[in-house]
């Protein structure tokens, strides 16, 4: 289970709303508590894929490594990466287990029409074959 | 002694730690002083060939050893090793 506080939803969904129709990503930072996750704070990563990025991300590592730089100093974890699919549902794609890690948490969120849709959390196995769908909370009215 | 920093998901190998520090002349014998000593790190950095996973990088400070000497990258007393995955994905292909 991972929970998604109001600040760091706001952030996703501007992110995924002022990216589209390319997809974002980004990194969730939070703890862990109890076997559940909490996010606190979410941050915006350039997307650094080359080609189109209607339907393709990249992660530049040395961003991620700033980002849970930051999140250490903060005495915070580095515990999931979004990601958006515009126009598309919230499933987490070949192309995502492809390229996933199966250490965070990855939250997809679906952006329609410029809009966030809906969203769900995976948890891709250590062998990249199959993913997990974990429940994920986030802020009433949204 | 380098430091490695262990990433949030890992520590639960690692008896919490969030960092370790290690002896090791270059980041290979580092990274199996840190093996040996957490023997559950190995299968979730190592595939069943002894070879770093597709999705590991490593990172001497704040250089990607893919650029410099791989795993025999040379490490020095102060340094911090970083553990960093490779992610990327996109609604492209079900």
């Amino acid at each position: 289970m991972i929970r998604i506080e109001k600040d760091a939803w706001r952030t996703v969904v501007g992110h995924a709303e002022a990216a589209y129709p390319n997809e974002c990503c980004g990194a969730l930072l939070g703890v862990c508590e109890n076997g559940a996750k909490l996010v606190k704070e979410a941050v915006e990563l350039e997307n650094a894929f080359t080609g189109s990025r209607r339907n393709r991300y990249e992660v530049r590592p040395e961003d991620l490594l700033r980002a849970d730089r930051a999140a250490r100093d903060r005495g915070l974890d580095l515990i999931g990466i979004y990601h958006s699919h515009p126009d598309c549902d919230a499933y987490f794609s070949a192309t995502d287990l492809k390229n996933s890690c199966p250490w965070y948490s990855f939250v997809v969120v679906s952006v329609r029409g410029g809009k966030v849709d809906h969203v769900r959390s995976f948890l891709p196995n250590p062998e990249q074959t199959a993913a997990e769908a974990e429940d994920v909370e986030i802020p009433s009215g949204n | 002694m380098a430091k490695v920093l262990i990433p949030t998901p890992l520590r639960q190998y690692t008896d919490q730690a969030d960092s370790v520090e290690l002896g090791g002349a270059t980041v290979k014998e580092v990274l199996e002083a840190l093996t040996a000593r957490y023997g559950e790190l190995k299968r979730h950095l190592y595939n069943d060939e002894g070879k770093l996973r597709s999705f590991v990088n490593v990172y001497v400070n704040d250089e990607d050893i893919r650029y410099l000497d791989k795993d025999a990258t040379p490490v020095k007393d102060g340094d911090v090793i970083s553990i960093v995955p490779s992610i990327a994905g996109g609604n492209h292909g079900r």
